[in-house]
């Protein structure tokens, strides 16, 4: 061998070392996905706890951690589809769809499984994901309209399977996990329970390799093919895990609203979305994870609770409000990663 | 016809009066510095060749040149007026042009679309098709290539593909163009025909700035020649009486005759044919269109050099036996047992590892380098659980086996030079000793030194067994370290060399 460069000795050279100092503005932008949602969510709560009253009342936090609770279970697979440089608008029909059939097989009007209706709704719900997985991943349609048509058949089916109406009757535990009442040491169960998904979502993505896989397929698929991972699979894999976690939101919503309507839930697509990307998960794929989501959520979550608090806004102008707010933190991000973009270029 | 295009910009009075000068500029990322108090300039109607090592400075002195960057310090200036360049699109308005490495052209749009992108000739909203492609084919017939300009841009071979590129840079009226590693995918007549092009260009009065690796070729049609070494200039010299041996002494400063083997033009010995033991062997492969009647066998210890044009067929044999092609016809065999692989996963499971040409297609520039070189084998190399320590110690040891430089797993893999992340890309390979090693070019676009490296660590693969598949379309490097020869043309073997004296001439003779 021509040289052997003693491990972890100064090398000098013709190669330029672009990252030279230690200093807080390199640290800072080398961060800067991290960083600019964190701040973002340390000045919206700030603001929000000095100019009302109410927002930094344990009753007030309780009610922003039961809101964005079921909103964070769909987010982690969200996150998946997105690291993976795909995405998935069926969701929210997901959701729905698998909430209806929970308190479908609950009521026993057709098929009465009681309480087990709940992993039925849930094996479902996978089936449509592996469904979507595999006409995208093996098929090649791509993920932007198969998920599109994926939410129009979930839309019309819970729209069949409950005849139009809501079904006023829901599995007593998920009214148990969806109760602001229900809390251990002060935390609603339903917010422990959406940690419980972050942090295995977290564990998934950042120590696995599967998740491993998820970021290098999304970063560069073909590179990722050409080191022999089967990005076929994890795309597949990727969006079973969106529907998954979708339908579980599905059922959380159902609980904590003791009734499945099957023309309720359309939010959800959009707040999930919006909810990943302000976290600062790039939508090409490759860059981000849960804890950029788990901010993207904070914010999401003070955001639409602390404008409904604010006085003197008139209640019809909120919407646009929230969507300027938006906006304004999407904005902080795109240059946050410009930054860091600059600062990444060598030669 | 002519006045649907602006003239290349009117050449200056004062014949050497530069047209374009930059005047100490320095440019500097973070804490490195890329190009430090660097001055040049090009004159009218000259063909000015730009070399160096990888990470000597050329690209940024280009993307300075081309509005890419702006420069932290120095000046630039354009037919005697300073300039500053806030983007491509502005120094392409004042007439600077770039030819890029990898072609920007549109493949399913017509040739004449192609040669006017984005300005297509109009009359009353409508595009005049007419008119655009007999204006089209005027140009590019200046530039002596002689094609239906209706016909698809991606129908035509690469080398005429950026025929067209060029046609469209010189028609929306740069008067100076700069092309990057312009050769590094053409073959050897398409080449020539490309410099045929550069001095007709030249003849028109265009200025062109010419960057590439290949010293023969900036030798053979270069008036001067700049060498950047460590971010700095060494010298600007005038083409006559310069070699390949003197300009390699400039780039690099070391002996120019320890290169000499490395660029085998007299002639090698290859040793007598070895009774290793076969690692694999094919028999009659066939894909249509790509190759057919493939056979050879692979033996263990053995480096095999493929040497061909581009487009005879190299490549799509390395993609069958990795599992992107399912070939039509034929066997291979992976020690003795018949194979038949369908994914990339399925050939790296049988212990077949790959190294592609197309490097944007093997990086992950915006990932760690460790993260890069653990991605192969992570199956079964770490635990289930992946945890930084352990996946960053065994980067590490092959960052130290590969010369990474700068030898730190941490960084992200975009910040290394082309030359460094094709080492990475080696080293993602070597975590696991593989059974079959195929090398698709393994040193194209790098400089003279890290070729050396990479060929020492392939050598020691072979001692250590590993049966070598080398692909190259540089005789040089099929040259340098293979036992035996294959060459191919348009798909099929023409010629076996084996235990006989074999020269560059020889093999380009069956190309």
């Amino acid at each position: 061998m021509a040289q052997q460069v003693p491990v972890g000795a100064p090398v000098g050279g013709q190669t330029a070392q672009p990252r030279s100092t230690g200093s807080a503005l390199d640290w800072a932008s080398r961060n800067a996905r991290l960083l600019a949602p964190l701040l973002t969510f340390v000045f919206l709560f700030i603001f929000f706890s000095l100019v009302t009253d109410v927002f930094l009342t344990p009753q007030n936090l309780q009610n922003i951690v039961t809101q964005i609770a079921p909103i964070a279970v769909a987010a982690v697979g969200i996150t998946f589809v997105l690291l993976c440089a795909e995405i998935d608008l069926s969701i929210a029909s997901i959701a729905t769809f698998t909430g209806v059939l929970g308190a479908f097989f609950f009521v026993g009007d057709a098929v009465a499984l009681g309480t087990w209706g709940i992993p039925v709704a849930l094996l479902i719900a996978l089936a449509l994901g592996l469904l979507n997985g595999f006409l995208v991943a093996y098929v090649g349609i791509p993920s932007f309209m198969m998920t599109l048509a994926m939410l129009t058949i979930a839309r019309g089916l819970s729209v069949y399977v409950s005849e139009g109406k809501p079904i006023f009757d829901v599995p007593p535990v998920l009214k148990a996990l969806g109760s602001v009442s229900s809390q251990v040491l002060g935390i609603p169960v339903i917010g422990l329970f959406a940690l419980a998904v972050l942090l295995l979502g977290e564990f998934v993505l950042g120590y696995t390799k599967f998740g491993r896989y998820v970021y290098m397929t999304g970063a560069n698929r073909e590179a990722a093919e050409m080191s022999g991972v089967d990005t076929r699979r994890v795309i597949m894999v990727s969006l079973a895990i969106s529907a998954v976690t979708a339908g579980m939101t599905g059922l959380l919503f159902i609980g904590r609203l003791s009734s499945a309507n099957p023309a309720a839930g359309e939010d959800v697509l959009i707040f999930t979305i919006a909810a990943v990307v302000l976290g600062g998960t790039s939508l090409f794929g490759g860059e981000g994870g849960i804890r950029n989501t788990i901010l993207g959520l904070l914010i999401f979550g003070i955001l639409n609770n602390g404008l409904n608090l604010l006085p003197n806004i008139p209640i019809t102008f909120k919407q646009a409000l929230q969507g300027i707010v938006l906006l304004a933190a999407l904005l902080l991000n795109v240059f946050a990663l410009r930054i860091e973009r600059v600062r990444a270029r060598t030669e | 016809m002519a006045s649907l295009a602006p003239e290349p910009t009117a050449v200056s009075s004062t014949a050497d009066a530069p047209i374009l000068r930059l005047g100490g500029v320095t440019k500097r990322f973070g804490g490195a510095t890329a190009l430090d108090n660097v001055d040049f300039d090009l004159r009218p109607g000259e063909i000015h060749g730009l070399i160096g090592e990888n990470g000597a400075g050329k690209s940024t002195l280009m993307k300075i040149l081309s509005g890419v960057h702006a420069p932290d310090e120095g000046e630039i200036a354009l037919r005697g007026e300073a300039v500053r360049f806030a983007s491509p699109a502005e120094a392409k308005a004042r007439g600077v042009g770039m030819i890029y490495q990898e072609l920007s052209c549109m493949p399913q749009l017509s040739i004449a679309e192609n040669v006017f992108l984005g300005r297509q000739p109009t009359s009353g909203g409508v595009v005049s098709w007419k008119a655009m492609r007999a204006a089209a084919a005027e140009q590019l017939g200046s530039l002596g290539l002689k094609v239906d300009p209706r016909a698809p841009l991606g129908s035509l071979s690469l080398g005429s593909q950026q025929m067209v590129e060029i046609a469209r840079v010189v028609f929306s009226g740069a008067g100076i163009v700069v092309l990057d590693e312009p050769t590094s995918a053409l073959s050897g007549p398409e080449s020539e025909r490309l410099f045929a092009a550069m001095a007709r260009l030249k003849a028109q009065g265009a200025s062109l700035v010419f960057i590439s690796h290949f010293l023969e070729d900036v030798l053979a049609v270069a008036d001067r020649i700049t060498v950047l070494k460590n971010s700095r200039k060494v010298a600007t010299l005038a083409n006559a009486g310069l070699t390949k041996a003197k300009l390699i002494e400039l780039m690099i400063g070391r002996d120019a005759d320890a290169l000499a083997e490395s660029y085998a033009a007299t002639g090698i010995d290859l040793p007598p044919p070895a009774a290793g033991k076969t690692v694999l062997s094919l028999r009659g492969l066939e894909a249509p269109g790509s190759f057919s009647d493939i056979s050879f066998d692979l033996h263990a210890g053995e480096i095999l050099g493929l040497f061909g044009n581009l487009g005879a067929g190299m490549t799509e044999i390395a993609r069958a036996l990795f599992g992107q092609v399912v070939p039509a016809a034929g066997e291979i065999a992976l020690d003795g047992k018949p194979i038949r692989p369908r994914t990339t996963r399925e050939s790296k499971r049988l212990g077949i590892a790959y190294l592609s040409e197309n490097r944007r297609k093997t990086i992950f520039p915006r990932h760690e380098v460790y993260k890069n070189i653990s991605l192969a084998h992570l199956d079964t190399l770490l635990g289930p659980v992946l945890r930084p320590g352990p996946e960053v110690a065994i980067a590490r040891e092959q960052v130290g086996r590969t010369g990474v430089r700068p030898a730190n797993p941490l960084l992200n893999a975009g910040n290394l030079s082309g030359g460094n992340q094709q080492k990475v890309v080696l080293a993602k390979w070597l975590t696991k000793r593989p059974k079959v090693l195929i090398l698709n070019e393994p040193t194209r676009g790098m400089d003279v030194g890290a070729k050396r490296e990479v060929l020492d660590l392939v050598k020691a693969l072979k001692a250590e067994g590993v049966a070598i598949l080398l692909l190259s379309t540089e005789p040089e490097t099929v040259l340098a370290e293979s036992d035996r020869i294959l060459v191919l043309s348009r798909g099929r073997i023409t010629r076996e060399f084996a235990g006989e004296t074999v020269s560059k001439d020889r093999l380009m003779e069956f190309a």
